[in-house]
């Protein structure tokens, strides 16, 4: 098993989509970005691949290749990219050097508050705002995690093999933030949003219970008894992904 | 009718979240009850079919302690034969005489046993199965069905549950139940190599229809193991003394080498045991397998005496006759209000679900609403039928459910 071909599956296609949200939650980051009409490429050689599409003050960010890329951004290996993550390597610019402020001082600032807020503090989270924002993209994290884990990780895919078909919706009542699963036959898709019809759902009862368990800090076993976590529907799916969830620290600390 | 509330049952939750892990942990966790909150959590005295809660509510069981109730709770006669072997000693330097005695009897009432083994839980006999097939075998790999269960072993759990490492698993191939062809391309992928294949007598999975052998599995698969020389292990701890006093194999017609038994085996006495063919008496014999607790006298004289009156009474023919009258009932009411329950596997342990809603949320909800009105129902796993439960608790179940299906019919609409 090839560990950082993992991680950075992990990190390309389950963190970095968090930088949607952020955009859009964060005034400075809304601010900063407003502007930018670009997209950046990532290349990892016998890797994965995706890219992050500004627009209109908007951001997205897929999985795969884009057609026009303003910049491309290629790595060596699974491995160099994991390194990047970690602070420790650069990628080689292959496209792109006409963007290198952007590269080099903009898009720096807006990956540095997303790992604010996806480190957080006993003192970070008493208060509600990041509370909030950390909550949606753990959520976020998890979910995308699962679908990339699925793919790449032999024991969730074994996992993912049994799972029953249809969506399993994580939200924290009332309002989420959510995300759902899609299993169809082994495979599984990720998506932020609520669904009205889930086949099985975990629901949180508020955004501080959701934070504790999704980051270890209570059980879910214990969580369920109180009513905290109430988990609905077919019980088999939540089962799985609660191990499916269980792996996602082995490969991002 | 009114519907139970819970107080204390949260507040000594509360108490024991403190000082054991997830309050209550294992299968009597409240975690996979739907919706927790509406289920009690601490008994506080049971009798015959019924228990109550520590908050005073009464429950018809039908849960049965998750098996191990088959004659109703505080059966006299095996309350009675306990409380006698207990005033001779429980625990000694020395097994007690009645340990030869039921073995005795075990030998002499399971068709396929010649000796009889004896421990403590479900889990203990199915690894000691495993360590036998093995040491008879002197191979390493062991067959089991996809979704069974058979404790919770590092073996025996599926792959990625915490603290289960996948060298536990590297000798576990996993085939689908009823998939003969499966299992003849993993005996033919490893040759020489399975010294076993474990299975239910028939498949009752957690979160799913129970699905009864294909006409003609069990015999192709013990042709199969015969051929190959693979030890045929039965996991009959569930359905044990359900089906047929002489094992469940003889309600299907096969003979394994090996039967691992607990649950109904002492009415709520801790014991469990493997039985076998003399083939395999010396390589079990040769497995250095013990506990502390295993020769207790005190579960020897229970199960002596629950076997016995299960057999004086013919306790599965009852339990299948009672399970299908109560499960015809359930059916026809939940009919009467525009649903199908859909029910599988035996009629002494079926597994139920309402069929309309894939999701199982209305069948959540129905069987909590049940609960709540005092017909303990979980949603999620086979229930079980004891020969305690009569037309009294049958009758009353079904007013109960004709109440909760009118609940749900509000809740969920036409």
């Amino acid at each position: 098993m090839n560990t950082d071909l993992i991680k950075a599956h992990l990190n390309l296609n389950a963190v970095l989509v968090n930088l949607e949200d952020l955009v859009v939650l964060d005034a400075e980051m809304a601010a900063l970005s407003k502007g930018w009409n670009l997209s950046v490429q990532f290349i990892v050689r016998k890797g994965p691949s995706a890219y992050i599409q500004f627009e209109n003050g908007t951001c997205t960010v897929r999985r795969g290749r884009c057609k026009k890329p303003s910049v491309i951004l290629y790595f060596f290996s699974p491995a160099h990219l994991v390194k990047m993550f970690d602070g420790k390597a650069q990628p080689v610019l292959l496209k792109g050097f006409t963007k290198l402020g952007f590269l080099m001082k903009d898009f720096p600032k807006l990956t540095a508050r997303m790992e604010h807020y996806l480190k957080p503090t006993p003192e970070l989270l008493a208060d509600k705002n990041y509370l909030a924002v950390n909550t949606r993209f753990t959520i976020t994290t998890a979910a995308f995690a699962i679908r990339e884990l699925g793919l790449v990780e032999p024991v969730a895919r074994m996992i993912a093999s049994h799972i029953h078909k249809g969506v399993t919706l994580i939200k924290v009542l009332p309002n989420g933030p959510s995300a759902m699963l899609k299993f169809d036959n082994g495979t599984i898709e990720a998506e932020k949003g609520d669904f009205e019809k889930p086949m099985s759902a975990m629901l949180f009862r508020n955004l501080k219970v959701a934070n504790d368990i999704l980051n270890q800090k209570l059980d879910a076993f214990t969580a369920i008894a109180t009513g905290d976590l109430r988990p609905r529907g077919q019980i088999g799916m939540i089962d799985s992904v609660s191990l499916l969830l269980d792996r996602i620290p082995l490969y991002l600390g | 009718m009114k519907t139970y509330t819970y107080k204390k049952s949260v507040a000594l939750f509360k108490r024991a979240a403190k000082v054991i892990p997830c309050g209550i942990y294992g299968h009597l966790s409240p975690a996979p009850l739907v919706p927790a909150t509406d289920y009690p959590f601490y008994a506080s005295r049971a009798k015959g079919p019924r228990f109550w809660d520590v908050d005073g509510n009464e429950f018809i069981d039908y849960m049965c302690a998750y098996g191990p109730m088959v004659l109703g709770y505080n059966h006299p006669k095996v309350d009675a034969a306990a409380q006698k072997q207990l005033k001779s000693g429980n625990c000694i330097t020395s097994p007690a005489p009645i340990m030869v005695e039921l073995a005795e009897y075990i030998v002499d009432l399971i068709s396929i046993a010649d000796w009889a083994f004896f421990a403590k839980n479900g889990g203990d006999v199915t690894s000691y199965a495993i360590m036998t097939a093995r040491a008879a075998t002197g191979r390493k790999k062991i067959v089991l069905v996809h979704g069974g269960y058979h404790g919770v072993a590092p073996w025996a759990q599926a792959p990625g549950h915490p603290g289960v490492l996948d060298e536990d698993q590297s000798t576990i191939l996993r085939v689908e139940w009823n998939d003969f062809e499966g299992l003849e391309r993993l005996v033919s992928a490893h040759p020489g190599q399975i010294a076993g294949f474990l299975a239910t007598p028939y498949h009752h999975p957690t979160f799913f229809d129970s699905v009864m052998p294909a006409p003609g599995y069990w015999s192709k698969v013990e042709a199969l193991c015969r051929k190959n020389g693979i030890v045929l292990i039965i996991d009959d701890v569930r359905c044990g003394f359900r089906l047929d006093m002489r094992g469940s194999n003889e309600y299907f017609g096969f003979k394994p080498d090996l039967a691992c038994y607990c649950k109904a085996i002492a009415n709520g006495y801790p014991i469990s045991a493997l039985v076998g063919t003399e083939a395999l008496k010396t390589a079990a014999a040769r497995v250095f397998y013990t506990g502390s607790y295993w020769f207790s006298a005190v579960p020897m004289a229970a199960s002596l005496a629950a076997l016995k009156e299960l057999r004086r009474i013919d306790g599965p023919a009852l339990m299948l006759a009672r399970g299908k009258k109560l499960l015809d009932g359930l059916v026809n009411i939940a009919r009467s209000h525009g649903y199908t329950l859909r029910v599988s596997g035996a009629a002494s342990m079926p597994s139920a679900y309402i069929a309309d809603d894939e999701s199982l949320m209305l069948h959540q909800d129905w069987c909590a609403e049940c609960t709540k009105r005092g017909v303990f129902l979980t949603s999620h796993h086979n229930w079980f039928v004891s020969t305690a439960h009569t037309d009294a608790e049958i009758k009353k179940t079904w007013n109960v459910a004709d109440e909760a299906f009118r609940v749900v019919r509000k809740k969920y609409g036409a």
